[in-house]
């Protein structure tokens, strides 16, 4: 396929994942902060926005309706919910003869009603806001599940939305890290991740801060975790690439990162995981900036523009 | 009886910076006719591209070639072996009415139109209608060429690629390129299609059989007055046994010898060499 | 979730006709059924002598729009509004949309159907084909020897002026001979109702995806309108478009790759090349998709490089190429001219299309249809005065206030002048801009382009159309989409429909001629299997609980 739309394919995944994650992230911390008095608004805003990689731009103090408008509405903030839904639009607009007009109608719709969204959620409460892009990523890879034929379009998709994928629940895990062990906020970062309900009938009711993260981390059931996305991830880069089979190593760069990211944790001992949570967290996240970089090198080598110069000669 | 000319043109771009791609189109193949014999000739490049012929609206032989490797330098070599003929002789073989049927200003329309390099100006009308008196259209030609040539002072650096007729002759000095451009104005003023000749000059009258001097690219005009006929304003001269003529259109813009696009950094032209050799 | 059935009035308007059924006269103005129509033939009207496509001049319907008046006449402003933002919001969320000073707006479609009835329309597919295939042989001839103009047919002048007259395209023949895959010939209704071509336009016409999209978005919201009448269908039109651009390539090539050549998605016909790109199934790419190597045209994918052979391009001639055109175009693909040249790709349409639809040269078609194909026009022109011929000129220039002034190079509304609205010094100022470049003008007495009723707040009012047939040519006949694109001038009393102009579009209904058996339906020929199974088993459902057990869980606890 053209390498400029299985560009935009990675990022209509990842830009759609990222706004879905934004979204569960935002609705729980920002519950959490208007429920829970006992918190440090300003500081726990702060370390959200430090961990999303966001600049608040201000020495105000934060609360949980200026988080919102940051992370949620702004159209300025690189990698806001609103942003990152304009983004994948853009992205579709420019492939729409890769995906199928019922993805595209989506994401434009979508688009389309976010000012108004927005409206009605400064006026009710900003999860209406949040349920609503949830409830519209849901649909959308509803949609790609159902009208995408499984062929390398598809693949670029998946693959952007695993990367995105891991980079989000790492983030998601790296604004708890300072929790306290027994902390009701790892409910949260269950419930974030739309977890909560197969973690406490896995473990049977048990929430403590090493089977979440265990479990965010390391399950090999569970969609949603980095291990799962890892993998699946992998498996996409496999069917991509079909030069023949490499005698030393891996085949290429991307899949070797997502390799040695993958079997660090799938070989890793349970309990070793907290030992160094942040560094590992951190590691990870490296290596799906690699990985970006690996994809984009190995794939979209869309031609710049090329500006052409006429030369006078006599 | 005509000379057998030896003619090698280099022409070509130098990059600050490797260039990755580039498109090119020339135009160094002289065509046979009366006038010349076509024996030899070929175009090349370093680096080597694969090239690919046509012949243009205006039936040039254009060679056309790009290039998608790292490079620095393109350099093209157009390589002819032509044999010249005799002096072209004015053909007077119409009246002024008869230029001025419709049947003829619509067949030469192209060649009778001003362009951006064949620009019209008051003061050429003027001089124009005032060579036209009294003269039928061949003297007229040979006129408007005289006075061309005894008001302009030949001076290269003066003008470049892109100066118009009026611009060289405001300043009064200029390239054969400018000669030319000048005399074609003054002819279409007075209603005499004419056309804009590219080609090969060899400057010395007594060159000897297998001497090599270097030459130039040269411009002049031709003027349809019954027939086409050339002559060379820049040196007063018929056309004969020491031109070589590779192009003909409306202006310069028809006949560029080398034009192309190309991506990164920035180009000179390489200094153009004609190497002209008397064979026979 | 669909837009439509959220926003829509349900209440089907059929059953209240059929309640209330109007009066075959219930014209315009008269009093009784709905309000939609009143006051519509108001004297005092703008252009009173425009032909109403609705209503004779004494208010009753004319035949071709009697169903689609009785079916529209009873229903209440405020369903036809609710319909009406029911088409905005699809187009919307479809992207359908044009740019107008940077904002996306959906491209305003009219709730009332255009209709042409089937015998108007066989003349006018008739006239389309001819004066497409003339105009084919004309391109053909300029682009070699120019007989017509060896036979003194047409003056050189006239080919050599023309500004879209491509030298570069000199003697580059096509495979199959074809240069106008895709024409549209833009007609106007005059005053008697007579059709006539106003301009034709064979370099990359735009609009036929309005056509499609505004049938199936009518069909969604206002389904009623059509089970009175057969309408033709006009969703083929990507088939054939493709079967045209595959028959263009090389015979050599075995399975030619199509693609279609967007300047990008910031062009106000994006919406356009990617809908046609997804109906055919190929790619839809830009030019820094494609490049040339040794005469051969490349896109790039994520296996590499992938051959091309047919550009169906959608960018003007002069960005095409930067080696052969504007050097400093970034849209285009440099070399491609060479690589068409010697025969490696085919361009749809070809390039120096221009010097056929160009405005002046449009004076000369009837003499081109007599010249190539020994018939007379069909469908005539609208009279125009042509600047550039000395006694024509003192005509223009005698009675400029009474005519319509057109630069020839003009499109989309662009320059054009209408005499009777100049004021003196305006006049004064064409009058000077048409001696100093005759060849730039012509001039046409000002044609009252007819009016159909559209949707103008809550009434139905008289605004003018033009219609833009689309016709395909893939090298052994001329299809011609049945309708076209019906563009309508929304501003009262305005006669220019082009919609960076404030234009708006119809659903342009072409009807079957009566009854058309079903072996000639156009979409889908003929069914796959012979016979149609009559029943099949019913749905399987799940295990349920049955009565019995649902009432003893619920009678559990009762007593507690």
């Amino acid at each position: 396929m053209l390498a400029r739309n299985a560009e935009s394919l990675y990022w209509i995944g990842r830009y759609v994942e990222r706004a879905d994650d934004t979204a569960r992230i935002l609705d729980v911390s920002v519950h959490q902060l208007l429920e829970d008095a006992t918190i440090d608004v300003d500081k726990a805003a702060r370390r959200l926005l430090g961990v999303m990689g966001v600049d608040p731009g201000t020495a105000e103090p934060l609360d949980a309706f200026s988080l919102t408008e940051l992370l949620g509405y702004s159209s300025d903030t690189a990698g806001s919910i609103v942003s990152s839904i304009s983004s994948a639009r853009e992205n579709a607009r420019g492939a729409r003869e890769v995906v199928s007009s019922e993805m595209f109608e989506c994401l434009n719709a979508t688009w389309n009603a976010v000012p108004e969204r927005q409206r009605y959620a400064r006026w009710v409460g900003p999860h209406a806001f949040f349920s609503y892009i949830e409830d519209r990523a849901a649909m959308f890879s509803g949609l790609a599940a159902s009208t995408m034929s499984r062929d390398d379009s598809w693949r670029f998709y998946l693959l952007g939305r695993s990367v995105e994928r891991v980079d989000m629940v790492v983030r998601l895990l790296m604004s708890r890290v300072s929790d306290r062990m027994s902390s009701p906020g790892w409910l949260s970062v269950l419930r974030s991740a739309g977890a909560q309900d197969t973690y406490l009938r896995t473990y049977r009711g048990a929430v403590d801060a090493v089977r979440v993260v265990q479990f965010m981390l390391m399950d090999r059931l569970f969609p949603r975790s980095v291990f799962h996305a890892l993998r699946e991830a992998e498996l996409c880069l496999q069917q991509l690439d079909n030069r023949p089979t490499a005698r030393v190593g891996a085949k290429a760069e991307a899949l070797r990162l997502l390799g040695r990211a993958r079997s660090e944790l799938e070989f890793l001992r349970p309990e070793e995981l907290l030992d160094d949570l942040p560094a590992q967290l951190e590691g990870l996240q490296e290596c799906i900036r690699e990985v970006g970089e690996a994809v984009s090198l190995q794939f979209f080598h869309a031609a710049p523009w090329v500006a052409w110069t006429a030369p006078e000669v006599v | 009886m005509g000379w057998r000319i030896r003619v090698v043109h280099e022409t070509g771009f130098k990059y600050s910076s490797p260039v990755l791609e580039t498109y090119n189109e020339v135009r160094l193949t002289p065509r046979s006719d009366q006038h010349q014999n076509v024996i030899v000739s070929r175009v090349e490049t370093v680096p080597a591209t694969r090239s690919y012929r046509y012949e243009d609206y205006w039936g040039t032989q254009v060679t056309a070639f790009d290039l998608h490797a790292p490079h620095t330098e393109l350099l093209v070599t157009g390589t002819s072996v032509v044999e010249t003929g005799d002096d072209s002789e004015p053909l007077r073989e119409t009246d002024w009415a008869e230029l001025a049927s419709e049947h003829i200003r619509d067949r030469y329309t192209e060649m009778l139109e001003f362009t951006d390099y064949v620009s019209r100006d008051p003061e050429l009308v003027r001089i124009a209608k005032g060579i036209r008196k009294d003269k039928e259209p061949a003297d007229a030609v040979l006129a408007a060429c005289e006075l061309v040539r005894d008001t302009m002072t030949y001076q290269s650096g003066t003008t470049g690629v892109s100066t118009s007729a009026t611009e060289a002759w405001q300043t009064g000095k200029g390239v054969c390129q400018d000669y030319a451009h000048l005399t074609l104005v003054l002819l279409r003023e007075m209603g005499i299609p004419a056309r804009y000749v590219s080609g090969y000059l060899l400057p010395r009258k007594d060159v000897a059989v297998g001497d090599t001097v270097s030459g130039q690219s040269h411009a002049w005009i031709e003027a349809r007055t019954g027939g086409w006929w050339g002559f060379d304003p820049t040196n007063g001269i018929p056309i004969g046994q020491r031109h070589v003529w590779v192009a003909v259109g409306r202006d310069y813009a028809d006949v560029s010898p080398l034009k192309g696009i190309y991506s990164g950094g920035t180009a000179e032209a390489l200094d153009v060499a004609v190497d002209m050799t008397r064979l026979a | 979730m669909t837009p439509v059935s959220r926003a829509v009035d349900r209440r089907p308007a059929r059953t209240r006709t059929e309640k209330e059924p109007g009066p075959e006269s219930n014209g315009a103005g008269h009093e009784g059924g709905s309000a939609l129509f009143d006051g519509y033939l108001e004297p005092d009207r703008p252009n009173p002598d425009a032909f109403d496509e609705m209503f004779n001049a004494d208010g009753s319907v004319r035949a071709p729009y009697r169903q689609l008046h009785d079916a529209i006449a009873p229903t209440a402003a405020a369903d036809l509004s609710a319909r009406s933002e029911a088409l905005d919001r699809a187009y919307m969320d479809q992207g359908i949309t044009f740019s107008l000073s940077g904002k996306e707006r959906p491209f305003p479609l009219d709730i009332v159907p255009r209709v042409i009835s089937a015998s108007e329309w066989s003349r006018l597919q008739r006239g389309i084909v001819q004066r497409v295939k003339a105009l084919e042989a004309f391109l053909a001839d300029v682009y070699n020897d120019a007989q017509i103009v060896r036979d003194g047919v047409l003056p050189r002048r006239l080919i050599t002026s023309c500004e879209h007259f491509k030298r570069s395209a000199h003697l580059l023949n096509p495979p199959n001979g074809v240069r106008i895959h895709v024409a549209g010939i833009d007609l106007v209704r005059d005053q008697e109702g007579t059709f006539r071509v106003l301009e034709d336009n064979l370099r990359n016409p735009s609009g036929v995806s309005y056509v499609m999209e505004n049938r199936r978005t009518m069909a969604r919201v206002f389904p009623d309108l059509f089970t009175r009448q057969r309408v033709r269908a006009v969703g083929d039109y990507s088939t054939h478009l493709l079967h045209a651009l595959r028959a263009a390539a090389a015979p050599n090539v075995a399975d030619p790759n199509v693609v279609v050549l967007t300047p990008g998605v910031y062009n106000s016909a994006y919406f356009e090349h990617s809908l046609l790109a997804r109906q055919m199934g190929v790619e839809l790419v830009e030019g820094r998709d494609l490049f040339c190597r040794d005469n051969l045209v490349y896109m790039r994918t994520t296996e590499g490089e992938q051959r091309v052979d047919v550009v169906y391009r959608r960018i003007d001639d002069d960005f095409l190429d930067p080696l052969q055109f504007k050097p400093t175009s970034v849209l285009g693909v440099a070399g491609i001219m060479n690589a068409a040249r010697a025969g490696n790709v085919v361009i749809a349409n070809a390039v120096g299309n221009g010097v056929g639809d160009d405005k002046l040269v449009y004076t000369y078609v009837p003499q081109m249809i007599k010249y190539y194909l020994d018939e007379k026009p069909i469908i005539p022109n609208v009279t125009t005065l042509r600047c550039w011929l000395d006694g024509e000129r003192e005509e223009v220039l005698d009675r400029l206030h009474e005519l319509v002034i057109k630069p020839v190079e003009g499109s989309g509304g662009y320059g054009i002048l209408f005499g009777p609205n100049c004021s003196a010094k305006e006049l004064q100022k064409a009058r000077k801009a048409i001696r100093d470049d005759p060849r730039g003008w012509i001039a046409q007495p000002v044609v009252q382009l007819s009016t159909v009723p559209t949707k103008v707040d809550d009434r139905l009012v008289p605004r003018h159309v033009d219609l833009r047939p689309f016709a395909v040519n893939d090298g052994e006949d001329v299809f011609v989409l049945p309708g076209g694109l019906t563009r309508v001038a929304l501003p009262k009393g305005s006669l220019v429909v082009n919609s960076s102009q404030g234009g708006g579009s119809k659903d342009t209904w072409v009807l079957a001629a009566s009854r058309a058996p079903e072996a000639e339906r156009e979409l889908g020929e003929r069914g796959i299997a012979s016979k149609a199974p009559v029943s099949g088993p019913a749905a399987e459902q799940g295990r349920e609980l049955t009565v019995d057990q649902q009432q003893q869980q619920q009678q559990q606890g009762r007593d507690a």
